[in-house]
């Protein structure tokens, strides 16, 4: 079968070799240094014992989600409106698992909310960015019966549903 | 402070217990388990175990028997007791206990301690690094860890209540959600604890299978920690808590046992655990059953080109191996099916050539780039050079098809993926590291090769 691969295997001198373990060498202190900061980070919060569960308890969005599934029953399902592309869904999504959770943009437009919360029996309606104005099919939910807002301290605004009240339409 | 230690030994009672259904079912599937190491059958019997425990998970819920440890852990130690009650059971039993007596001499020289003390730190890091931090990368959150958290909190498989790749298999979800029962509560961060273990476990059957190549400790040694620590992909996947790290440790106990096998140089009961593993892989992610499947296409096609004697016989052994793939493949995809779940159609859509011709170039620049797996790459590919026509004329030659074939497939995969021309560029960068760390392990199995034939030792070695 030579014929396939006409060439007489390689001599490697050894000081391929060594440079090949020199290269891996540099390479392992770049890793060193390439994590570093994280290192650093690790040490110094186990040095003050912040760790673990306590990391989440920083961030306001968990403290938040805490605070939503006291009021949410497992069972229940809630409409989150925000960006896919933030990342910040998929936390929420996380934390409040395994309540049924529906992720439609915050733009959607009043009969697209209206029928995913009609149809979906959602009973929370959450919006990750409260501070920003709301969209179309969130103010005219607001404007409604059918939606009442809670009082929550956190980023975001929420808002409990009665979904038996909307009658999705053309609300345009 | 007691919560937190009460809570590690809840976490290494579970973790012992999957390891001793593992090696009960080593000791039923292997006639002589002693004849692999005690440091290779605790990597393989992990790996038995988390399948077999995942896989009557499933079951449980097929069945519609809700989760509790009671249920999940009972009926399996009764199975394993059994196993180890039966007279091979019994010998291994024996057998071990009498080496545990007689504790063997490390005798680690210069090298040695250098390659063992890397192993160690990075081990280390990564462990506390992933038990000391809550469960935060993306398909961590969004995929594995949120269906984990709904499984223990529904105690079944209840995919009603998300959608997060429902058709994905759920090997790892399963997993971490046996240990959320064992804990008593979801801990995320304790529970990422297991992805460093995994990877020391994947590294252990590296050392192993370099030493059965017939490197000596040394360059054994050296190869586990030339993988381990060249770019960040493999550590980072040390406490990400993704899937690809399992994956990627089934591939290398599939790949590799079965290159023992087709060497001669397996022990027997190679290829009924060689099943196992490519169950374990058919079962842990959605390119499992593929990646598996080349596997035992690049088996065959060795045997096929290599034509040893009792070519037939061979072949029609590798429906053994076969067998432990369709029986880590058939009960999800069953389930799927009669469930109902929607089947994701991500990469049948088209052809794109110009995206075809992209990923050949993010493919070359991805396997030497420092970043992602420093030197190993071209490490691979100065071995497969050295092997030269030995490649094509020994058992090396499956190992070169399957790593070969399956970056073809990579480049292919990417040709196919629905993806607009803005998007591509980061669909690849999120995607590519991880489908090459799938492989990477057993492509130092072709280093080992390479160095053998540079540095060869004058005997087979005895000793771990």
């Amino acid at each position: 079968m030579s014929y396939l691969f006409p060439f007489p295997p390689l001599t490697f001198s050894p000081h391929l070799t060594r440079t090949l373990i020199a290269l891996w060498g540099l390479q392992i202190l770049w890793l060193a240094w390439h994590f570093e900061p994280e290192a650093r980070d690790l040490v110094s919060r186990i040095a003050q014992g912040d760790v673990g569960a306590a990391i989440r308890q920083a961030d306001p969005l968990y403290r938040w989600a805490g605070a939503l599934s006291a009021l949410i029953p497992p069972g229940a399902s809630y409409v989150f409106l925000d960006n896919y592309e933030a990342g910040k869904e998929i936390e929420v999504r996380y934390y409040l698992a395994p309540r049924r959770h529906l992720l439609l943009p915050p733009d959607a437009v009043a009969p697209y909310l209206f029928y995913v919360l009609h149809q979906e029996q959602a009973s929370f309606l959450l919006i990750r960015e409260g501070d920003q104005p709301l969209g179309p099919g969130a103010r005219a939910a607001v404007q409604s019966q059918a939606v009442q807002e809670l009082s929550l301290p956190g980023p975001g605004k929420a808002y409990r549903v009665d979904h038996r009240r909307l009658r999705w339409g053309f609300y345009d | 402070m007691i919560e937190a230690v009460v809570s590690l030994l809840r976490l290494l009672g579970g973790l012992g217990a999957v390891i001793l259904l593992g090696y009960a079912l080593l000791a039923l599937l292997l006639p002589q388990p002693r004849d692999f190491r005690a440091l290779e059958r605790l990597s393989l019997a992990f790996g038995a175990g988390v399948v077999l425990l995942t896989l009557w998970m499933l079951a449980l819920t097929w069945r519609g028997h809700p989760f509790s440890l009671t249920l999940i852990l009972g009926p399996l130690l009764a199975l394993s007791a059994a196993l180890l009650l039966t007279p091979r059971g019994r010998r291994a039993i024996s057998q071990d206990l009498q080496a545990l007596r007689t504790p063997r001499r490390l005798n680690l020289t210069g090298w040695d301690w250098l390659f063992a003390g890397l192993l160690i730190v990075m081990l280390l890091y990564a462990f506390l690094r992933a038990a000391l931090y809550p469960m935060w990368a993306w398909d961590a959150i969004a995929t594995w860890g949120c269906k984990a958290r709904v499984f223990y909190a529904t105690q079944g498989l209840d995919l009603t209540c998300i959608d997060a790749h429902n058709y994905y298999p759920n090997l790892l979800p399963l997993l971490l959600s046996y240990f959320y029962f064992c804990l008593g509560q979801v801990n995320d961060h304790l529970v990422q604890g297991i992805f460093p273990l995994w990877g020391a476990l994947l590294l252990a059957l590296l050392y192993s299978l370099a030493r059965r190549l017939s490197l000596s400790r040394r360059q054994a040694l050296g190869l586990t920690a030339f993988l381990a620590l060249n770019g960040t992909v493999f550590v980072v996947h040390l406490y990400i808590a993704y899937a690809d790290l399992p994956l990627a440790y089934f591939t290398l106990g599939a790949a590799g046992l079965l290159y023992l096998w087709l060497a001669d140089q397996a022990p027997r009961g190679s290829l009924a655990l060689t099943g196992l593993f490519l169950a374990g892989m058919a079962w842990c992610k959605y390119e499992g059953p593929p990646l598996a499947a080349t596997v035992l296409l690049a088996a065959s096609l060795t045997l096929i080109w290599l034509r040893p004697p009792g070519l037939w016989r061979r072949l029609l052994s590798l429906s053994l191996p076969l067998t432990g793939l369709l029986l880590g493949y058939l009960p999800w995809r069953l389930f799927v099916s009669q469930q109902h779940l929607p089947i994701g159609a991500d990469h049948l859509q088209g052809f794109y050539p110009h995206q075809f011709v992209l990923a050949i170039s993010y493919l070359a620049a991805a396997l030497i780039q420092p970043y992602y797996f420093g030197l190993l790459w071209p490490a691979v590919l100065l071995a497969a050079i050295v092997a030269g026509r030995r490649l094509w004329t020994s058992p090396a030659l499956f190992l070169a098809l399957f790593i070969g074939g399956n970056l073809l497939a990579v480049i292919l995969a990417y040709g196919v993926a629905p993806t607009s021309a803005a998007e591509f560029p980061s669909y690849v960068r999120a995607t590519l590291d991880r489908l090459l760390l799938h492989l990477t392990p057993t492509a130092a199995l072709l280093l080992a090769l390479g160095l053998k034939e540079l540095y060869p030792t004058p005997k087979s070695p005895t000793t771990p």
